[in-house]
């Protein structure tokens, strides 16, 4: 299941984290979150060693810890999206369709003309949205 | 060649050039947005924005006209429905619904529930007081004038403010009959 | 195809925000009003580079990202790509629109924006010429928000000296 979503700018500000889970592993997420953010700069700055397609947003496995795998998607905007997850079993067109959704609702949230760019998301349809999303990620 | 008659909004809006509604919404946005950075006051902002709408109103209402084949002289009841009917579908792409009349038929509201306008809003909480949308009563407002129907246009709903529609009230204040140009020699 | 709404709209909306800002608002500040107008574009560039890259890869480089807004980025706004693409292969870039749908569609009422620095040997063409500028800091904010947004921080003007055609400098900051 996933256990947190999270938006980071392009200065690794961070403009959303949102966990799925106790409170006690919030700051163990969070700290997830942190380090996959070097791990994207490498992947970024070195293409042909990730083997992912050179310049798509689907960054594909960051990297996995003991008891979670953390995947990674970069805009052309510089914006990072991470998803950490307890699944042991990822459909890899499961989490591209996550991204795809989690992207267009993060595009609607930026679209609010109240919206400051490079500050935190407080958009309280984002927020419900991204809890949809999460919650049919996997089915059908 | 003459025209037939008044042509549907949906008739109107299929005919005439278009452009993906992101770009209204988002400029729109960006202006309020500016709007309340340079004014401060909502209230300023508001009596702008209807201002602003006002002044688009006196421009539109002439593509109304010619491209709705309506005619000018119409009573309030019609012209409220044309509004609703062909004036928002055709500039908007939405329409809109007639409710709520007076027993004078000087008096009804105009309601809305889907608003290009607002796409991808949210209000802060400091934005209390703002009539996001009060373009659209300058606008109309603006409109009416020209065909010589002095109006008050209020807001009575608005979803940014938590009620479920928008709804605006329209009252006919004063319908000026039309003067003609040349005065008999007395 | 997602929403639409009448071109008229955007239109009038953007006589009368040009009209607000360099008539009422700064009628004797037409460096504020431009200042204004531009900012308005920025933030409305900055989103829709958000949407309007969504589905695509990362660009590889300024001059990719540039052709994206020459192309793609130009035809969802302006219903038509930009004509001619030049550069000097150092920062700056020139696009030029041979026939600017904004200029076209809409009339520019000189006597909206102020009157200061009037050429007094061609008094009415300044007017005209200084209310079609003032114009043009949209569209030129529009471009230097979406490409601010893609990493690439630059200036942007625009360069009306031989109308209908409209070309839009972008000089990219080091």
């Amino acid at each position: 299941m996933i256990v947190c979503v999270a938006v980071v700018g392009h200065q690794n500000n961070p403009l959303y984290i949102q966990s799925f889970t106790d409170a006690d592993d919030a700051l163990k997420l969070h700290h997830i979150v942190h380090c996959s953010l070097d791990v994207i700069e490498e992947r970024v700055n070195n293409p042909k060693k990730s083997g992912t397609t050179l310049n798509e947003a689907f960054l594909g496995l960051l990297y996995p810890t003991l008891n979670y795998k953390v995947y990674g998607y970069l805009t052309n905007t510089k914006v990072k999206f991470i998803l950490v997850t307890t699944d042991l079993d990822v459909r890899d067109t499961d989490v591209r369709t996550f991204f795809r959704k989690f992207h267009a609702a993060y595009v609607d949230a930026v679209s609010n003309p109240f919206h400051v760019p490079g500050k935190r998301i407080t958009s309280r349809n984002f927020a419900q949205t991204v809890s949809n999303i999460v919650g049919s990620y996997g089915l059908n | 060649m003459a025209p037939v008659g008044p042509r549907s909004g949906d008739a109107i809006f299929s005919s005439i050039d278009r452009v993906n509604a992101e770009l209204f919404t988002l400029t729109y946005g960006a202006i309020v947005r500016q709007l309340l950075t340079d004014l401060e006051e909502v209230e300023e902002v508001n009596k702008q924005l209807d201002q602003m709408g006002y002044n688009i109103g006196i421009r539109l209402i002439d593509e109304f006209l010619a491209k709705s084949g309506v005619s000018r002289c119409v009573d309030f009841k019609e012209t409220a429905e044309m509004i609703a009917k062909v004036g928002f579908k055709m500039f908007l792409g939405v329409t809109a619904s007639v409710t709520s009349w007076d027993a004078d038929g000087t008096c009804c509201s105009i309601v809305l529930e889907d608003n290009p306008l607002v796409d991808f809003v949210e209000l802060p909480d400091t934005c209390q007081g703002l009539y996001y949308c009060n373009v659209l009563s300058g606008v109309i407002r603006g409109a009416l004038e020209m065909v010589s129907m002095k109006t008050e246009v209020t807001w009575t709903r608005d979803v940014l403010r938590g009620d479920d529609a928008y709804e605006l009230q329209v009252k006919l204040l004063k319908q000026i009959a039309e003067e003609y140009p040349y005065k008999d020699d007395e | 195809m997602g929403r639409e709404v009448a071109e008229s709209c955007v239109d009038t909306m953007l006589m009368e925000m040009v009209a607000m800002y360099s008539g009422r608002f700064y009628a004797n500040k037409p460096e504020l009003a431009a200042r204004r107008i531009e900012a308005i574009g920025y933030q409305v560039g900055h989103q829709l580079s958000e949407r309007y890259t969504m589905e695509r890869p990362r660009f590889s480089d300024h001059l990719e990202a540039i052709k994206f807004i020459c192309k793609d980025f130009w035809s969802e706004v302006f219903k038509k790509q930009i004509d001619n693409l030049k550069t000097n292969h150092r920062g700056t870039f020139v696009l030029q629109d041979n026939k600017f749908r904004w200029l076209s569609r809409v009339s520019i009422d000189p006597s909206s924006t102020s009157g200061e620095t009037e050429d007094p040997s061609t008094p009415g063409e300044s007017k005209a010429a200084q209310a079609v500028s003032m114009y043009l800091y949209f569209p030129c904010g529009i471009i230097r928000g979406v490409l601010s947004n893609l990493g690439i921080p630059c200036a942007v003007s625009a360069d009306i000296s031989s109308l209908p055609t409209c070309s839009f400098v972008i000089r990219v900051k080091a």
